[in-house]
Order: C-alpha cells, then structure tokens, then sequence
C-alpha cells in the first residue's frame, strides 16, 4: 500500500469513511445553526490547543495499538496499559521526589518509569498472546481488568487512597522568537514539550511503517504471515516488537495524562484514563491505520474532551454530566460509519510455524 | 463478515473450537488451577505490599462464610454475578462479546426505579400492591435492558461496528445518562446527593432466614430460576439451536437458513434482558432506591469472568458465580477490617481472565507434568 497515493485515491478507496467525516462536519454544522452556537467563539486558537492536549494520550495509544494490529496481534488491553502508565508516571514521580515536593525533574523520570513498566508488562501480554496463543479479546480484557484492579491498589498502597494527592505537571516550553509566530507560535511553539514527543511519535511512526523495512515486516505480518516467513523473517518476533511498541506508546498516553497534563493519578470509577484507551482503538480505524489518520482522529475525540469548558466559556448551558459524553457518542457515531474497515488478514490468528 | 468483527470473530471462533476441544474435566481443572493461581498471586501480592499473607486469606474465608450475614452476603453478591454471568454467557456462547452487560443492567434497573416510582400512587397499598409493582417494574427492566443491548446488536450487525467497542461506550453513556436524570428530574427537592426517592416500604422482597436487609433467598430463586430459563433455551429450543450453531460454526448456521445479522440482534437482546433482571433485582432487593450508577458494583465486568471460568455454560455459572461472589464478599471484608485495598480482588479477578484466555498454559503443564493434556 502505497502511502503517497492522493486525496482523490484515498477517498476512492475509503469512501464510507470520506462519507463518515463528512457526514461528521454536517451533524456538526447543524448543531451549530439549531443551537446558534456562536461559531468565533468556539474555534479560537485556545480550543485546539486545548484539543492538541487533550488529543495526546488518545493518539499515542492509537499509534501503538496500530502498530500491535496492523502486525496480526489486536490489543484490546490498551485502557489497561493506560491506566498501568498513569499510575507508574504518578507514582514513579512521587517516589523520585522522596514525597515532599515534586519536581520537573521528578515527573520526567516518572514517565520514564511509566514506558519501561508498560513495556516490560507488555512483554508478558505478548508471551501470552504470541507465544501461548491466548484468545487476544479474553486477554485483552484481563489487561482491563488488571489496570482497574491494581492501578487503584497499588495507589492506596502508596498514598492511602486510590487516588495520588495533588502533583504538578509538565511545565510548556516557549522557543524563543518561533513563538511570536501568528496561530503556529501558540500552538506549537509555546506548548508542552509531551506535544513535540507526540507529533514526533506519530511522525516516526508513519515513516518506519510505509518507509523501511521493518514497516514492512510488520504490515506483512498481519497481511501474510506466511510470505513472511517464507522471506526468512520470523513472524512472532515482528509480532512481539509491535505489541511492545503498543505497551509503551499506551504507557506513555497514560503517563501524559497524569503527570504530563493532569495532576497526578485519580483511581476511582474506572481511573482517569476513562476509556481513552478505547477511545485510541477508534482513532486508528477512524484514521484507517495510518498513524497520521490515527492522530486526526484523536484530535476530533480530543475536541469532544474539551466541548465542556468550550460550552461554559460562550454559556451555553448543558450539564455537564451530558456534554462529557460527547466523545463516547462520538466513537459510536465513527464505529457505526466506518466499522467495516478493512482489517488486516491475519489479525487475531496466532501464527505456528509448523502450520 | 469483514472488519473488525471479523478479526474478533476469528478469535472468538478459535476460543470456541479450543473449549469444544477441551474436555468437561480439562475445562474443570482449568477453572480450578486459575483460580487457585490467581489466589496465590493475590497472596504473594499482599506480602510483597507489607501485608500478612495468611491473615490475609483467612480473612477472605471468613468474609466469604465465616458467620451467617456474611454467607448472606456472599449470597447477595453471587445472585447478582449469576444473572449477569448468565447474560455473558448467552452472548459468548453464540459469539458476540457483549461487555456491555453492566450498562444493560444499570438501565434495567433504572426502568424498573421509574416504574415503581410512578406507577406506586396509582395502585393499592400493601402486599399486593409491593408484588405488582415489583412485576410491573421487572418487565420494565426486562424491555429496557434488552432494547439498550439491542442497539450495539444493530450496529454490530448492520455496519460491523465492533461490540466490544460500542458496548463499552454504551456502559459509559448509560451511567452518565442515568446520573443525569437522576440528578437533573428525580432528586428530591433539598436533598444534596443524587439519589432517587425510596421505594415504598411495602416493595422489597422478605427476608427468610437470613434476616439480612439486601440479601433474599427469593432474589436468589430468580436468578437460579433464570439459569434454568436459559439452559433450556439454549438446550432445548430451534432459538438455541440457532444460537450456539452462529456461536461455533457461522457458515454451517447461515447454510441451515439462519439470518446471521437477526441473530446477532436477537442474542443481544436476549442477553441485554437477562442483564435487566439483574438490574431489577439490584434495585429492588440491594438498594430500594435508586442512585449514581458510578457507585455501583462493577457486577457486569465480573460477570465475564464468571462465564468465561464457566466456558460459558448456563450451569456452570452458578459454581463460577458462588465462588466469586465469596471472593467479592471476602475481599469486602479484607478491605474493612485488614486495612488490605478491597480493590485486590479486581486484579486477582483479571488474573483470572488472563489464565483462562490462555488453556494453552496448562496444556504445556499438564505435558511437563504428566497430568494428562498430552493431546495433539
């Protein structure tokens, strides 16, 4: 599949997902003509940059559950390595800082933490899903159910309750000069440091995918595993690379969340990730597993985030118990529109060589 | 089938072919040594955490049936995950993974809280009144769970949008929908928390023997009463028949003339109304009353491991059931008295799911141990 096929192509080939935005933009504009919703005041430079945020623990998560599915394994367990990498990114945080002040220094080596605890978790949801072949749904929601269940233990095991008290979070960086820029300056150039990482991830991933030979390995795991290793290349080991890479990308959004922009790890209900692991599952259908589709997406359902305080600031008044349902609504909307998306061949068949 | 359906297909179809394979007794042993590993897991845990490991245990046996309000309460608990795991089991075993079992029985019992709430001043007092309305607001739950798991059936059957997915989202939307409503319409003027007026006091279901306010050995009747419903659907009927045939084999189902998109509908909904009981009892005999959905017991999540250790068979739910309802009890109790985060029984629970989702470790035991799994 060629990655540099035109618009026209692209809309040739998707077309219900084209129809799916489409449609997506009138619902949107309808809304706004029924509730004349002042239409200025909702899109400033504010909003997208309080999408870009929201938008990143969504579309790092989304780029690596690509990564797991587009190489033949789906996980379902990304919201469980969310909710792993928050609470290790809190808790990593606190333990570096001694537990008086955390320091900007402290809440970088709890990220860090975050990605090597998730990758390492990841490891053994790989050996269980590759090698011992389990059933990668079933699996999936056990990852699911070990996040809820641990992430809020492991908490009241540190801080007494399952939630972490109140942590600083990830200062923005202003570059110089490039920040006076009109629109790009703010949103790009005066932003959180996560922001660059994220595009970066979504960047690099695109390019190892369509561009190298590794990326290909991977689409051909997924595709034809068979040809594959016929080429001499071992399948499970692809296999296992991409499920790691989705564990850590998975851990990092979790880690973004609570110490990247949040302020520290919430553990009660279904924990702060509240189904953006989900959600990213979405984003990379929506955005047919390219990773820059993947984060498009993640961006439209990182809007949906903020409609809240959008809604507050221009005082249109709905609950907000309703309008934070909007990105749930929304994924419906998506899976509905385009859940037929071509899937790659060989996703949730375990591959033996012998076969 | 295409899609993202088709891949969870796929891994539904192997899971399938793998339980068939396996025999009652490796499907026993499985069960079994998971539960037992995950236990163990759970002890190691709580050590490692600072905790006392056998205190820790004992504790759990003793919150499970140490005295008779806490076998009532294990009771409770168990009648819950049995009509939930029942729910599950039904979807799984005809292939559709409805994770959206606990929104299903949030708005189940949010049907029947509207039911009893409205319909109460229009009929007589007393017991016969109490019974009417408790059956008014069960087929109330029984629609209403059954219509809410029937949308995610339309949509997995006619756009292949992926259940696991929208079922989900669904869950999210029930709670928050509900809390609204609660919050927004229901809520008794002057009074601060969500929750809904209570029901009258001639609603509820009679003690027995336990003498426990939430627990009720009829409650416990209707579940039992409804594994049998089910059993013999799925056993004894052409419906059931057709089920397990689109669960096992969905092109030998479409070639007998089943309509593989209707049956998905049709098994949703299914589910989804045994999901409204579940709801219905909840409301009727744990709270009478009704409130945020957030706070509730994650019942429909436990639910899926219930049916998953019982390879999805209406029977074997009630074991699965019994025993997690010990767990739940127990690790209540834990959290009360041991200081120890009750939240270790939802990580020990995921233990379990991940054990059972790969039989293929115990095979290669049983190989390594000689305990018989040596089939190839």
């Amino acid at each position: 599949m060629s990655a540099s096929s035109s618009a026209a192509d692209y809309a040739r080939r998707n077309p219900l997902t084209v129809g799916g935005a489409a449609l997506l933009v009138v619902v949107a504009a309808a809304f706004v003509v029924a509730f004349d919703v002042p239409l200025a005041d909702l899109l400033t430079v504010g909003t997208l940059q309080r999408s870009l945020r929201a938008a990143m623990p969504i579309a790092l998560a989304a780029v690596g559950g690509l990564y797991a599915e587009k190489s033949g394994v789906f996980n379902i367990g990304l919201e469980g390595f969310m909710i792993f990498g928050a609470l290790t990114g809190a808790a990593g945080a606190w333990l570096a800082s001694g537990g008086d002040s955390v320091g900007q220094a402290d809440l970088w080596v709890g990220i860090l933490a975050a990605v090597v605890v998730c990758t390492l978790l990841t490891v053994g949801f790989a050996v269980l899903t590759v090698t011992f072949e389990a059933d990668q749904i079933v699996a999936g929601l056990a990852v699911w159910f070990l996040g809820l269940g641990f992430g809020p233990f492991t908490a009241t095991v540190i801080w007494g309750g399952v939630s972490s008290p109140s942590l600083p979070n990830v200062d923005d960086v202003t570059v110089p000069l490039l920040a006076d820029l009109p629109v790009v300056g703010e949103l790009l150039f005066d932003t959180s440091p996560l922001l660059w990482i994220t595009v970066l991830v979504v960047v690099v991933a695109w390019v190892v995918l369509y561009r190298t030979r590794y990326g290909y390995w991977v689409q051909a795991a997924g595709e034809n595993p068979e040809a594959l290793d016929t080429a001499g290349v071992d399948v499970n080991r692809v296999r296992y690379a991409a499920v790691v890479v989705s564990g850590a990308l998975a851990g990092l959004g979790g880690a973004v969340l609570s110490v990247g922009i949040g302020s520290g790890f919430t553990g009660t209900g279904v924990t702060m990730v509240d189904g953006r692991g989900w959600i990213a599952i979405v984003a990379y259908l929506f955005g047919n597993y390219n990773p820059l589709g993947a984060f498009g997406a993640s961006l439209l359902f990182g809007a949906m985030d903020m409609l809240q305080i959008q809604f507050q600031t221009i005082g249109v008044s709905l609950p907000g118990s309703i309008v934070g349902l909007f990105p749930y609504v929304a994924v419906l909307v998506v899976l509905t529109l385009v859940g037929y998306t071509r899937v790659p061949a060989a996703v949730g068949e375990p591959y033996d060589t012998e076969q | 089938m295409s899609g993202t359906a088709g891949g969870a297909r796929a891994a539904l179809d192997r899971a399938a072919d793998r339980m068939v394979d396996a025999t009652a007794v490796e499907r026993f042993v499985i069960a079994v040594a998971s539960t037992a590993l995950a236990l163990a897991f759970g002890a190691v845990v709580v050590a490692v955490s600072g905790y006392d490991a056998v205190e820790f245990m004992s504790a759990l046996l003793y919150g499970a049936v140490g005295n008779l309000q806490n076998v009532a309460f294990t009771l409770r608990q168990s009648t819950m995950l049995v009509l939930a795991g029942v729910a599950v089991a039904v979807a799984f075993r005809a292939g559709v993974f409805n994770i959206g079992v606990q929104g299903q029985f949030v708005v189940g019992g949010f049907a029947t809280t509207l039911t009893i709430l409205f319909l109460a001043p229009h009929l007589p007092r007393g017991t016969v009144g109490g019974v009417l309305l408790m059956l008014f607001g069960t087929v109330a739950a029984v629609i209403a769970g059954g219509a809410y798991a029937a949308v995610p059936g339309v949509m997995k059957a006619y756009a292949d949008a992926n259940e696991v997915i929208t079922t989900i989202m669904l869950n999210f939307i029930a709670n928050g929908v509900v809390f609204y409503l609660i919050d927004g319409s229901l809520r008794p003027p002057g009074t601060s928390s969500p929750n809904t007026p209570s029901f009258p006091d001639y609603v509820g279901l009679p003690p027995f023997a336990f003498g426990s306010s939430s627990f009720s050995v009829i409650g416990l009747g209707v579940a039992l009463l409804a594994v049998a419903v089910v059993y013999v659907v799925v056993a004894r009927t052409g419906f059931g028949y057709d089920l397990v045939t689109s669960g096992y084999q969905e092109s030998a189902a479409a070639y007998s003339g089943v309509d593989p998109k209707r049956m998905v509908v049709a098994t949703m909904t299914f589910s989804g109304m045994i999901a409204g009981v579940c709801g219905a009892l909840f409301a009727i005999m744990i709270l009478g009353y009704y409130t945020d959905p957030a706070t509730f017991p994650r019942f429909g999540f436990d639910a899926i491991a219930v049916s998953l250790l019982a390879a999805n068979n209406p029977l074997g739910v009630v074991p699965a059931g019994l025993l997690f309802g010990g767990l739940d009890a127990g690790g209540q109790y834990i959290g009360f008295t041991l200081d120890v985060p009750a939240e270790l029984i939802d990580g020990i629970v995921g233990i379990v799911v991940l054990f059972v989702a790969t039989p293929e470790l115990f095979r290669i035991a049983g190989r390594f141990g000689g305990l018989g799994g040596g089939r190839e």
